[in-house]
């Protein structure tokens, strides 16, 4: 059976008692096939009782247990201590608890703002009685096509690690964030709902215009999720609702002219072509606090190598549409 | 102190079905106390689906569902509780879908239905195989849509009651570490599972540690059929992570060493599909004899195939348990079988509760998994227990309810909050000569051998004095972490200190029981006994902190006993 000795640095906080927070190493010898979450348990069993960590249903679905390995979020019990090893080619692994949340003790977060937004955004269906039937004797038609919509957002299972990653949940407080908006785009697209499209005003209300697509939260996401994608198609129904001519759908416009020159998204030059100058200057602050903290690429930008093919295959999707 | 109408005691399908019945009545203050976030709750692991007599697909009605129900349950479930349970089934499933759960669907735009072991016809409703996961985010969303109140990781500790009705609970707040009492004029338990027990070989979450049957028993609420303990035949080889029965249900095939269908030497018509406590005892019997596989870590195991499917339908029904073999077998069952062996899986017994979840004590309910209504008998089918939490939780809601407004709050004595705190104090205070992480796997160990798949008197006894053992050792093991923000250290004590409370009534009513029915299989009484067994056993601690074990007749209205044959 294959071992390997395994130093874990783990941050270590506990606001009562501590005035900054440190990191604590803890070498273990790992066998294959274990996880992070078991690491983490046998640590807390043989060294050291009091690390405080959450998990519980231990196979990726409870969504308690997300930690930061080596910087990048992920589910504790899903992830193969000997895979880490392997990407980073360490023997030292780093946790620490997930971002934009504060921490309630070690590697446990207060996660109760990003559920409290999400819970103001009618995260429900509200039955249109058009559909649903009025009695219990009858279920509602909705067929594989339309479920297909909306299938894959029911994945989500809050754990919010693409919460933790959002450079606008950093820096804009009303932003509804990922998983909330997507949510919310759950909902828009049922055909049991009695909001539909309209439900594209709450995504507008709590600025899903101000995503500025960088994916982080698809790349993150252990089910697949990919809330972005769920963000783009509600600003899309808010288009489609007439909630058009203001920045957020210029912006759209800009968007694809953006990706179009460079292959990239440039968050800074964005909002110069959506809003003006003035509109510039008046976002300037956040455009800074974004570079500030690592969340924005420079203003200056190369084209990525394979530009020339995404420029084809953005063209043909925009022919198709 | 804190002051409620109802307290519910559990977040998962049967808590918040019963906090969704309180929320349509008006002014009622009503609260939800759950150790975690309401849809970490176990029920989201749920995979496979949920059973009602829909007959989208194949013919169907209740009493079939009935029947089958009954039969699956080896003749000890209570006939009018299933009766009542299948009758409800097809109601309830719509309820949740006008709720706006996605179910899988077929072309003519009706709820899909997929076959499951021990049905008689494709009964099991389901979304993919994510079906507790979209279940509990639905009931989620609807509580938050009628506001029901919630306390987020908070401890149930014990339950206050005068003798006669309850007066409410004492609880540990986890992230404050405070102790409080909550009064209420009723409180339902719907605590989940216990199957944690086996530790080291169980599919269930981390918590799922008897919390609710522990506190029953140590406030003098009986338990009733503990000894029937379900292990389901598909668990992970390593961790004993779940694969659900749906895999069978799509038509994956069990393959011994010799590669070999082995279930046709079982269960020649139902083959894979057979009763979980049959294809389990299937499974252990090829590893017994030889016929299994054995890798370098010494676990042996079978292999479940699902390669014939193909990808399409792997990827279209089974995603999340594909993801599961390659995330903790590192195998791809498009590409490769996946190594099983049967697992810890379900709690059959539990808090001895009539139709609406009544228990003993007026006031007190109990209802989901926690719960013993008796509907799952001796061996529970795949696809009730969703059906139970919700059906059950429903019902113990509404008796609630018009309970709470026919009495009014008891007095609650401090000294029961007192007595929590000194017994926690007790735990920072202990010597520390054992270890919990020791204990724990020691348990799962005796129980494993004693109480597990196959079982009898000899090894039964000595597992019997083991936990006692285990038990008096417990007294010493010391609470470290003393800080008393987000103590989980003090959490994981509490929570195995219910485990060996609970473990004692499960080899206790085992070792009573002698004769072999459903998931409860004696080598020294290898058949059904009706004469003198078609009973249930009921178990509390008496005055003298003793278990006493007593029987209780079972209800049998339309179908009677007869052998089980698949
Ligand atoms: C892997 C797996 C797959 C399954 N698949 C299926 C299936 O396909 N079909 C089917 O019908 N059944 C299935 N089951 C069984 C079914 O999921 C469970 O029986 C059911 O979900 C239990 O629901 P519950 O509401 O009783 O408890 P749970 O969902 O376990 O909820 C228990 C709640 O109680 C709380 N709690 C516990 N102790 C305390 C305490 N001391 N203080 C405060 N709160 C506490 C917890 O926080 C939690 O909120 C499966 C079970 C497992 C393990
Ligand atoms: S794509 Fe949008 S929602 Fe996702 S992380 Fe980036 S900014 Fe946040
Ligand atoms: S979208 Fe994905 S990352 Fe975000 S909370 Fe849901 S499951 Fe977690
Ligand atoms: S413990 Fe549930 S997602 Fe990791």
């Amino acid at each position: 059976m294959e071992k390997r000795k395994v130093t874990f640095r783990i941050r270590r906080f506990n606001p009562k008692k501590d005035s900054q927070p440190y990191y604590q190493e803890y070498e273990v010898e790992v066998v294959k096939g274990m996880t992070i979450l078991e690491a983490l348990q046998f640590i807390k069993d043989n060294i050291d009782p009091t690390l405080s960590f959450r998990a519980f249903c231990r196979s990726a679905i409870c969504g308690s247990c997300s930690v930061k390995i080596n910087g990048y979020p992920k589910l504790a019990c899903k992830t193969q201590v000997f895979g880490e090893l392997e990407v980073y080619k360490t023997d030292i692994l780093t946790i620490e608890p997930i971002d934009n949340m504060e921490v309630i003790r070690d590697l446990i977060v207060n996660w109760d703002s990003a559920i409290e937004k999400m819970e103001k955004m009618r995260p429900y269906l509200i039955p249109d009685p058009e559909v649903v039937p009025k009695t219990l004797d009858e279920e509602c038609k909705v067929y594989p096509n339309e479920l297909k919509k909306f299938d894959r957002f029911t994945d989500c299972i809050l754990c919010t690690t693409c919460y933790s990653v959002c450079g606008i949940v950093k820096v804009d407080s009303n932003y509804g964030g990922p998983f909330p908006l997507a949510r919310v785009y759950r909902f828009a697209v049922d055909p049991r709902d009695a909001l539909k499209k309209e439900r594209a005003k709450i995504g507008y209300t709590f600025d899903m215009w101000n995503c500025v697509r960088c994916e982080k939260c698809a790349d993150v996401c252990p089910k697949h999720v990919a809330p972005v994608n769920g963000i783009m198609k509600l600003r899309g129904l808010s288009i489609d609702i007439g909630l058009k001519n203001n920045p957020g759908a210029r912006h759209v416009a800009a968007f694809y002219k953006s990706l179009l020159e460079s292959g990239m998204l440039n968050e800074v030059l964005l909002p110069l072509r959506t809003k003006g100058i003035k509109g510039v200057l008046e976002n300037l602050p956040m455009g800074i606090k974004m570079i500030l903290k690592g969340k924005a690429h420079s203003p200056i930008m190369k084209p990525i190598a394979e530009h020339e093919g995404l420029r084809k295959v953005m063209k043909a999707a925009m022919e198709v549409e | 102190m804190l002051q409620y109408d109802i307290i519910i005691v559990g977040a998962g399908g049967a808590g918040l079905y019963a906090a969704l019945e309180t929320s349509k009545k008006e002014n009622l203050k009503v609260a939800v106390v759950s150790k975690v976030f309401p849809t970490r709750s176990h029920t989201g692991a749920a995979q496979g689906g949920i059973n009602a007599a829909l007959g989208n697909v194949a013919p169907d009605n209740p009493e079939k569902h009935s029947y089958d129900t009954v039969k699956g349950s080896d003749f000890l479930a209570d006939q009018d509780a299933v009766e009542l349970m299948c009758q409800m089934a097809p109601k309830i499933i719509r309820e949740m879908e006008h709720m706006g759960l996605p179910f899988s669907r077929l072309e003519n735009g009706k709820i899909a239905q997929r076959p499951f072991g021990g049905a008689s016809f494709p009964r099991t409703c389901y979304a993919a195989d994510k079906t507790g996961h979209v279940m509990l985010q639905t009931l989620y969303e609807q509580c938050v849509k009628n506001g029901v109140n919630f306390l987020n990781e908070w401890f149930a500790l014990s339950l206050v009651h005068n003798g006669e009705r309850i007066a409410g609970i004492v609880a540990l707040n986890l992230r404050t570490g405070e102790i409080v009492g909550i009064r209420a004029k009723a409180v339902i338990l719907a605590t989940g599972g216990h199957a944690r027990i086996y530790w080291k070989r169980t599919s269930n979450a981390l918590g799922n540690t008897g919390d609710g049957p522990a506190m029953a028993l140590r406030a003098g609420v009986p338990l009733k059929d503990m000894e029937f303990v379900q292990f389901h035949p598909t668990g992970l080889r390593r961790t004993g992570i779940l694969v659900t029965e749906g895999a069978r249900g799509e038509g994956g095939y069990l393959i011994n060493k010799d590669g070999e269908r082995f279930m046709k030497r079982y269960a020649p018509e139902k083959m894979e599909l057979a009763p979980r406590d049959l294809v389990s005892r299937a499974i252990e019997t090829e590893i017994l004899e030889g016929r299994g596989f054995k890798d370098a870590e010494g676990n042996k195991f079978v292999y479940l195939d699902l390669r014939h499917l193909g990808r399409k339908k792997i990827l279209e029904r089974l995603p999340q348990i594909r993801e599961l073999a390659i995330d903790f077998e590192g195998v791809d069952p498009i590409e490769e079988p996946i190594p099983i062996r049967p697992t810890a899986h379900y709690s059959m017994g539990g808090i001895d509760t009539d139709i609406y979840g009544r228990t003993r004590i007026k006031g007190l309910y109990a209802a989901g998994e926690c719960g013993c209504v008796s509907v799952h008998g001796a061996n529970r089918l795949g696809g009730n227990s969703l059906l139970d939490i919700v059906v059950f939780g429903k019902l113990a809601g509404e008796d609630a309810v018009n309970y709470v407004s026919e009495v009014s709050l008891l007095p609650f004595e401090e000294s029961a909050v007192r007595e929590q705190e000194d017994r926690i104090r007790a735990l920072f205070n202990n010597d520390g000569s054992e270890k919990l992480a020791d204990l724990r796997n020691e348990l799962s160990d005796v129980m494993t051998y004693g109480a597990g798949i196959f079982r009898e008197e000899k090894k039964m006894k000595e597992a019997l004095e083991k936990v006692r053992e285990i038990k008096e050792r417990a007294k010493k093991i010391k609470v470290y972490d003393t800080d008393m923000t987000f103590n989980t250290n003090l959490q994981q004590t509490l929570e195995f200190l219910n485990m060996v409370e609970v473990a004692e009534t499960i080899v206790l009513g085992a070792l009573e029981r002698k004769e072999s029915r459903g998931a409860h299989f004696r080598l020294d009484y290898p058949k059904r006994d009706d004469e003198n067994f078609l009973k249930h056993s009921i178990i509390e601690r008496g005055d003298d902190g003793e278990l006493k074990i007593s029987w209780k007749p079972v209800k049998i209205t339309k179908f009677q006993p007869e052998e089980r044959k698949y």
